[in-house]
């Protein structure tokens, strides 16, 4: 028996080949995208069940013979009787395909970028005039005293109004030196 | 083990646990808390990291039965269409929430008078509103003043709002067309640098932990400083009981080791802030001879009037790119535009609704939270049209208190140190069937405004009990409330409860805020009234 093992978890050789057929038959190569058979080799298979060894049970339960050959029949009675064995199932094959860097590049998803927070400048949607919009419709909140929707004299009716009457920064009024 | 008795004792080093236990300790008081978690560093979060999607789903998953890590315990939540989210910790389940950080409102605390359902509360907006202030400066909340959804309010957010992405600035324009409300959500999420702690950078991954710290969480921003004013934080201390003497005061809890082993530590006076589910299953536990039904359970109201506010999410799919796999979740507007009552829609009260990212590819691979899945050769279409192309309204509805929906204990299921686990009962109301129903609608007419093609629904999500308020409600009458309006149990004169388990109602907005805005008004309380505070000699 020629044995895989990707990560802590051997996958022999029977189980190797149906979950290629099952990669095949759920993600195949398509749209300018390569199959999943062609991309969740054993280095893929090591890193989904290293971060979730949990897979590994219900995952080669998921393979296992007594399902037969036909991908589809498979699939079906995954569905009907074994739920959560096809979800692992799902979750290894999608989880080893989607952290492949070829298909990251191919669907133009460059991770979890860090990208900078530029709070002091001024928003578009300030710009567009759609805060405005927003305040001069005039009060939401619904005043307990009354019951009925607030009525607030003298508030302002543009987002400009409350700032610069007041001498604040659009920005917020403290300059975040200060959490006390 | 202590053998003098500390001056309090809280229970849990979450959200409301840290907020007291900086303030107490500020004041001068010795303050020793029990946590059945431990520490995270920073470092510890995968969101940086390659399998951030897959862990999400396991180690870092909201619920924990899922996760079923040794400091978590199970909850028996077979009877109910919603689980029950949180996380053991220090900073507690702060370390996996969204963020996002809207207050309640002011018709929230006048429920019954205004739409004679549920309870009023036993104070108001206006009375709460100086520890909103407070809490949003110690916990560093970005936002954009003036929300007209709000009372006008001279003092402004500690800091500038974070940025919408395209995804809300497509659907504020959407709002200016309708004529519907949407504003900037406030975030406990830094824009800037703050207090030390660095800043948002959009990484989307703040429901698996926050790895610049950009997330406001009380292990940043409450237990270094109440430890440096003295504070002692136990970890790994899982607690069993609160213990009291004849006089029918607190006196300590008992507690358990990592390594099984029991150890008693004394207490003045005991503040439970285990959540709406720990709380009332240890109140519960600490039934004895002389409270045969639970601790503080004269009013027979521990454990009942459960909320979790049923959640809805309506997804609209764009042509255009929106890079939605990116920005703060804690969210990027809000809409509040038909969150009061008006009855002529067929229900009272109302929901707030939270615009959120989308994911990664595994999120968009996997069946969507509407179910929908597409294997074999469109595959690929699929995950292209969501991936990055993505908008999620989160509809959350107010859950009015019923006294059927309840945490009990398990006669059959404990947790890893053989305590009874927490058991929930919980339906959603017809009332906030109708009301789902109808946001439901009208979020989809704000997608499609927006220029989304499709729009994908899920109706009531079950993975999405972030909101546990409501088993140890406030009130002025003991015979229908657990608490006082200070958080004191009215049974127990030295013993207080400052979790969301204290809410009368649930409001339709995410609680933490209203949460700590309380659990701070109620340590200023026993800041003011230390010398008149009933002990145990």
């Amino acid at each position: 028996m020629t044995g895989h093992e990707p990560g802590a978890v051997t996958v022999d050789a029977a189980a190797r080949r149906t979950f290629g057929a099952i990669a095949e038959h759920l993600i195949p190569a398509a749209h300018g995208m390569p199959s999943a058979a062609d991309i969740v080799d054993d280095a893929r298979l090591g890193f989904v069940l290293s971060a979730r060894p949990d897979l590994a049970g219900p995952f080669l339960a998921a393979l296992r013979p007594e399902l037969g050959d036909d991908p589809d029949a498979r699939l079906a009675t995954l569905g009907r009787d074994e739920p959560s064995n096809l979800a692992a199932l799902q979750l290894v094959l999608v989880g080893g395909y989607y952290t492949d860097k070829r298909v990251r590049e191919l669907i133009g998803y460059p991770g979890q970028l860090a990208i900078e927070v530029r709070s002091w400048e001024i928003p578009p949607y300030l710009e567009e005039g759609l805060i405005d919009a927003v305040v001069a419709r005039g009060q939401v909140w619904r005043d307990p005293a009354t019951g009925n929707r607030a009525i607030s004299e003298g508030t302002p009716k543009t987002y400009a109004e409350r700032y610069w009457s007041t001498e604040r920064r659009p920005e917020g009024g403290h300059d975040g030196r200060d959490g006390s | 083990m202590a053998t003098e008795p500390a001056d309090v004792l809280i229970i849990g080093a979450g959200a409301s646990g840290g907020v007291v236990a900086r303030r107490l300790a500020e004041a001068g008081f010795s303050v020793v808390c029990l946590e059945q978690g431990d520490w995270h560093d920073k470092g510890d979060y995968r969101g940086i990291h390659l399998d951030w999607e897959l862990t999400a789903r396991k180690q870092w998953a909201t619920s924990p039965n899922i996760r079923g890590l040794p400091e978590d315990y199970p909850i028996v939540e077979t009877d109910s269409p919603v689980s029950p989210l949180m996380f053991s910790g220090v900073g507690g389940s702060m370390l996996i929430f969204a963020g996002a950080w809207p207050r309640m409102l002011p018709s929230d605390f006048r429920v019954r008078s205004l739409d004679g359902v549920a309870d009023d509360w036993p104070l108001t907006y206006d009375e709460l509103l100086p520890y909103f202030r407070q809490t949003d400066r110690d916990f560093g909340v970005s936002g954009l003043a003036g929300d007209p959804a709000y009372p006008p309010d001279p003092e402004d957010p500690p800091l500038p709002p974070l940025p919408i992405g395209a995804a809300g600035l497509k659907v504020a324009r959407a709002h200016t067309k309708l004529g519907w409300h949407w504003w900037p959500e406030f975030n406990s999420i830094l824009s800037a640098p703050y207090d030390g702690r660095r800043p948002c950078v959009q990484r989307s991954t703040c429901q698996s932990g926050c790895n610049e710290g950009a997330k406001a969480s009380t292990d940043l921003t409450h237990w270094p400083k109440a430890i440096a004013h003295g504070a002692r934080l136990v970890t790994g201390a899982r607690v069993r009981r609160i213990d009291t003497n004849a006089k029918g005061l607190a006196t300590g809890a008992t507690w358990i080791d990592r390594d099984g082993k029991e150890h008693l530590e004394p207490a003045k006076v005991v503040v439970l802030a285990s959540n709406a589910i720990g709380t009332p299953r240890l109140l519960l536990l600490s039934a004895d001879d002389r409270h045969p039904d639970g601790l503080a359970n004269s009013s027979g109201l521990v454990g009942k009037r459960l909320m979790m506010h049923p959640f809805a999410n309506v997804a609209g799919l764009f042509d255009e790119p929106l890079m939605s796999w990116q920005g703060q979740f804690g969210d990027l507007i809000e809409s509040l535009e038909f969150y009061e009552t008006d009855e002529r829609r067929g229900f009272v009260r109302g929901a707030r609704w939270g615009l959120a990212p989308t994911g990664g590819p595994i999120n968009a691979a996997l069946p969507s939270r509407a179910g929908t899945q597409v294997w074999g050769p469109d595959h690929h279409l699929h995950v292209r049209s969501h991936l990055g192309h993505g908008a999620n309204w989160g509809l959350f509805a107010e859950d009015l208190p019923d006294e059927a929906n309840r945490v009990m204990l398990s006669d059959s299921v404990t947790d890893t140190s053989g305590i009874a686990a927490p058991e929930i009962h919980y339906a959603m109301g017809e009332n906030a069937r109708k009301m789902l129903d109808f946001h439901i609608e009208r979020a989809t007419e704000s997608l499609l405004e927006a220029g989304a093609h499709s729009i994908e629904v899920d109706r009531l999500m079950r993975y999405s009990g972030w909101h546990l308020l409501g088993t140890a409600r406030m009130g002025d009458d003991p015979a229908t409330s657990v608490l006082d309006r200070w958080n004191r149990t009215h049974d127990v004169p030295n013993l207080y409860v400052v979790d969301g388990s204290s809410f009368v109602t649930s409001s339709g907005v995410n609680p933490t805020s209203t949460i700590v805005a309380l659990a701070l008004r109620a340590a200023e309380h026993m800041v003011e009234t230390r010398f008149e505070q009933q002990v145990p000699v």
